[in-house]
């Protein structure tokens, strides 16, 4: 069926019934949101899209008002902008912007999505007083942190982390004036079952929820010259941080980020591309290991700190299925501070690991029991893109620099970890040829790529078949591991916290929505391509380290430095 | 004078209790017995005056296995307690209405949802959906016919939102009590995305008292768009207040406040709310008018729930204001915008007007801006109407007075 639908006096047609909003978008016309996602259940709660439909007596919110054949649309017009603009104010007045400026100190100062939608809506004037909320500040977290005064309660946090994640902390509480998010009981980010995954944030248009801010400490360490300031850098933050500098995403910023890096005063750039070639060592002889005796299956990766606290929290039942391996940066802490350290003949005491990383939940990672001091602080690609700019750093006019040695050199397949089936796709390039002993041919594995939310594959490695998938967004991976509960069978299944994998994480910079993701991908892929070596038992520095240090993979040293265990929640 | 219609009854007990409706409901065929609901013209009493007949009939034609009828008793309105009288006095035919709504739109499952502060109402409908059971008036083959019906009571937990008929539905189902987006109609997916039937108490007692009938009874009363008989409450400032049944059209308001509410306290009238703090007020000039829907339409007020509001000349009008200001803006869900905002917004500047002791006429103009916003981007209908009354006092009583 074909819908003629007028908008502003203009005829259009459609062919699906699709919402007012959705339909003036294919017009090229925008009209104002704040509650709306279209990956989110419709809230209707801004009610900023509200257009004149012929006939009716109100007007109609556009995201939840389907087309109608022969409908009259008018979504702009004098009476339309008039209520616009009070509910605007309306929101103004309920957004803690003091007198004292508080919008230059705000984490979204440079992204306010709040003053892009008043822009849009033509404020120019404020009529009404600013509402003081005086509503304290969460920091039980280590990694989010909340400021509800800021808060305009659109919902877009409770429902990304409901509907996308299935994680559900938060939650709307009380009614008329004092409706807000919430957690549950009032128990703060730090005391609930949060992943720590910071979906929320990305998600958050008015500055109510960040990080869990490190740079001031960072800032601190690089002043003071008793220090050893050394860097790491992950790999889905080389693909992202040029958006933060105007750039269009995709933009690959390897070089630049190392010589920006230095500039900042850091004693030593290093990759964890590294240590995630290190990571495919032992969590692909783990594998093989597992596979063999077919013990301990399907093995789980351990790479997001994320995905860790969900299997925590939600099934501590299966832990022993989880790869004993640290993640990237937890192994990188592990290696400076013993290894390097060592080698260079300095106290461990004296070296400050700051890891850069495109994830909040590393922040919490950092500070685990399990691993403590590996890692001292972690910056997300926004606070990095932030300490560039206090610094007055042009990222993107700088020259391209190499990173350090040793800690430098990395694999195709090691950059393949800032994506969604990356480090499956990694650990079978190696696993083929270990347990083969033949190069392999293809390298490429199509069927673990891309944005779906649950792949799967099933991989001949020699005369043996190996079932895989690959899970992405806590809520992909909740439906995988409940049919692994009810008993499918899989060998090896890649969990990432946040869709899209590390790319898509809770440090990345504002916007990242999936158009965003599916360009940072692509250059993902592009590094691998390119790379010299792009099988991580190539690495040459990482087959040093195993002959200088470690032995082999899973030897009694490795497993002390590189392994860990995990904590029951409930 | 009072017209006793729907009070018929009033007082007796399960023995003496015919259930007269009810059992002639159950001889005739479903569908006749919906005929005869469109063809009285009855008015749901909840406030927004929706024809029942067409309500009844959206239910009626979905397909569906489940069913649900809704009786909202949920009376959360300042001045209205009308529910509240009939939950107390005449259980039987409220819950007779709730199974001839069933029997007709063919639900077989039930819901009476009590506001919770109601405690002698819950009571009566317990005991009374207790004794109805024992008498096989609820339950399977009701009064000897195939048609069962089970009915449920839920008792509200003080939210004035879940009056309105989706947020009810979520209350009932364990949820946060918020409007819902429609489409869908709760006619078509309401109670578990089950079409559902939600009707006020007092909607389905007069349809239980219309069908001891054999001729359409309402027909004979009111007028051709106000038909039959409206429970009203009155308080405020008179000397009676209390609920009484009055005809259609036969009374005006000041009729209304003095032959049956005994006449103004205090030194003499100042206004009126006709239909309870969700409508506009009325003034001296206007109180001849008769009490009927569209009469009090034409006023620019409304009938809303039959709970009217008298203020004396000698009361503080803009603590007044601050009071009902103070009610919404408590109230609302909190999920849209320009309501939640809106009123808090409200609020804060009555209350200055308060401390200052003055009325600008930009704090109206900004107001009028807001009940424009809400009243015309609102989710609800709570919202749309939550101004109104406010700004009509502020307009009436002290915009004038900045430029006289």
């Amino acid at each position: 069926m074909t819908y003629c639908v007028k908008i502003n006096d203009r005829e259009y047609k459609f062919d699906e019934e699709i919402s007012i909003l959705q339909a003036a978008a294919q017009a090229h016309i925008k009209i104002p949101t704040l509650c709306y996602n279209e990956k989110l259940a419709p809230y209707g709660s801004c009610r900023l899209c509200s257009v004149e439909v012929e006939g009716r007596k109100t007007l109609m919110p556009a995201c939840v008002t389907k087309i109608e054949n022969g409908m009259i649309v008018k979504t702009h017009s004098e009476k339309v902008r008039r209520v616009r603009r009070t509910i605007m104010e309306l929101i103004i007045a309920s957004h803690d912007i003091s007198c004292n400026l508080n919008c230059l100190n705000c984490s979204r100062s440079s992204s306010c999505e709040i003053r892009q939608v008043a822009q849009e809506i033509g404020i120019h004037s404020i009529r009404i007083p600013p509402i003081e909320k005086k509503q304290s500040v969460d920091s039980s977290s280590h990694a989010i942190i909340r400021e509800p005064s800021k808060c305009i309660v659109c919902n877009r946090c409770v429902r990304k982390c409901a509907e996308v994640q299935n994680v559900n902390v938060l939650t709307v509480a009380n009614r008329g004036p004092k409706t807000i998010i919430t957690t549950f009981m009032d128990r703060g980010m730090g005391n609930v079952d949060c992943t720590n995954c910071g979906q929320c944030i990305l998600e958050c248009p008015s500055g109510a929820l960040h990080e869990a801010y490190h740079l001031d400490y960072v800032w601190k360490a690089i002043e003071n010259s008793d220090k050893m300031v050394i860097v790491q850098t992950a790999p889905a933050v080389r693909v992202a941080i040029a958006e933060e500098f105007g750039f269009k995403p995709g933009t690959i910023a390897t070089g630049q980020l190392v010589s920006g890096l230095r500039l900042l005063g850091f004693d030593k750039v290093f990759d964890t591309n590294f240590t995630a070639d290190l990571t495919i060592m032992e969590e692909g002889t783990e594998f093989i290991k597992r596979f063999k005796s077919q013990k301990k299956l399907p093995l789980f990766t351990s790479c997001s700190p994320g995905w860790i606290k969900f299997i925590e929290h939600n099934y501590p039942e299966m832990l022993d299925n989880l790869s004993t391996c640290k993640s990237p940066q937890q192994m990188f802490g592990a290696v400076i501070k013993s290894f390097y350290a060592q080698k260079i003949g300095m106290d461990r005491d004296k070296i400050v690991v700051v890891s850069l990383m495109p994830c909040t939940a590393k922040k919490f990672e950092a500070q685990r029991n399990e691993m403590k001091g590996d890692v001292d602080y972690v910056l997300t690609t926004r606070e990095l893109a932030k300490m560039f700019m206090q610094a007055g750093i042009k990222l993107m006019d700088l020259s391209a620099e190499d990173y350090d040695s040793p800690f430098g050199e990395s694999s195709g397949a090691a950059e393949l970890f800032g994506s969604s089936g990356g480090v499956m796709e990694a650990a079978l390039r190696t696993a083929y040829e270990i347990i083969t002993g033949h190069e392999l041919e293809n390298l490429n594995f199509h069927e673990v790529r891309g944005l779906k939310g649950i792949k799967e594959a099933c991989v001949k490695i020699g005369t043996q078949e190996v079932k895989v998938a690959v899970a992405h967004g806590l809520g992909n991976a909740r439906i995988l591991m409940e049919r692994i509960k009810k008993g499918e069978k899989f060998d090896f299944v890649e969990f990432m916290a946040c869709p899209g994998g590390c790319i898509g994480g809770g440090g990345q910079p504002i916007p990242t929505n999936e158009e965003v993701i599916v360009e940072r991908m692509t250059a993902v892929y592009d590094i691998d391509t390119l790379a010299k070596h792009r099988k991580s038992h190539e690495n040459e520095s990482v087959k040093r380290l195993y002959k200088e240090f470690f032995g082999e993979p899973l030897s009694e040293r490795s497993h002390e430095l590189l392994h860990t265990s995990y904590t029951v929640r409930h | 004078m009072e017209k006793i219609f729907l009070k018929t009854d009033f007082g007796k007990t399960i023995d003496n209790y015919e259930f007269l409706g009810l059992n002639k409901a159950l001889r005739m065929k479903p569908s006749e017995v919906l005929e005869k609901v469109k063809e009285n013209c009855i008015r749901g009493r909840g406030g927004a005056g929706f024809p029942a007949g067409i309500k009844w009939d959206f239910v009626a034609a979905e397909k569906s296995e489940i069913k649900f009828v809704v009786c909202n008793g949920d009376e959360g309105e300042p001045g209205t307690f009308k529910d509240r009288f009939l939950l107390e006095n005449l259980p039987f035919k409220v819950i007779e209405g709730i199974i001839i709504a069933g029997y007709a739109v063919d639900a077989r499952y039930g819901y009476i949802y009590i506001r919770g502060e109601y405690e002698k109402a819950i009571k009566s409908i317990r005991e009374s959906i207790h004794k109805m059971t024992e008498r096989k008036l609820l339950g399977k083959s009701i009064l000897g016919s195939s048609f069962g019906f089970e009915l449920k009571l839920i008792r509200g937990a003080g939210a004035y939102v879940c009056g309105d008929e989706t947020s009810l539905l979520n209350s009932i189902e364990g949820k946060r009590g918020l409007s819902r987006i429609k489409p869908p109609l709760p006619a078509k997916e309401g109670l578990y995305e089950k079409p559902t039937l939600v009707n006020n108490v007092e909607t389905l007692s007069v349809i239980a008292e219309i069908l001891k009938y054999d001729q359409n009874i309402y027909l004979s009363l009111g007028t051709p768009k106000s038909r039959g008989t409206k429970l009203l409450s009155i308080s405020g400032d008179v000397k009676n207040p209390g609920v009484y049944e009055i005809e259609f059209g036969k009374m005006s308001i000041m009729q209304i406040i003095n032959d049956l509410a005994g006449g103004v306290k205090g030194s003499g009238l100042g206004f009126v709310m006709p239909g309870g703090i969700a409508t506009n007020i009325i003034s001296d000039e206007q109180l001849d008018t008769p009490y009927t829907y569209e009469d009090l339409e034409q006023t620019g007020s409304s009938l809303g729930s039959g709970g009217m509001i008298v203020v004396s000349k000698d009361r503080d009008y803009l603590s007044i204001v601050k009071n009902i200001s103070d009610f919404f803006m408590n109230e609302t869900c909190g999920t849209c915008f320009p309501c939640r905002e809106g009123n808090r917004n409200i609020n804060k500047m009555i209350d200055k007007m308060i401390s200052d002791g003055k009325v600008g006429s930009q704090d109206i103009e900004i107001i009028r801006e807001i009940k424009q916003a809400i009243g015309l981007a609102a989710r609800c209908g709570f919202g749309q109407a939550s101004v109104n009354s406010i700004l009509s006092i502020l307009e009436k009583y002290f915009e004038k007075k900045v430029y006289v």
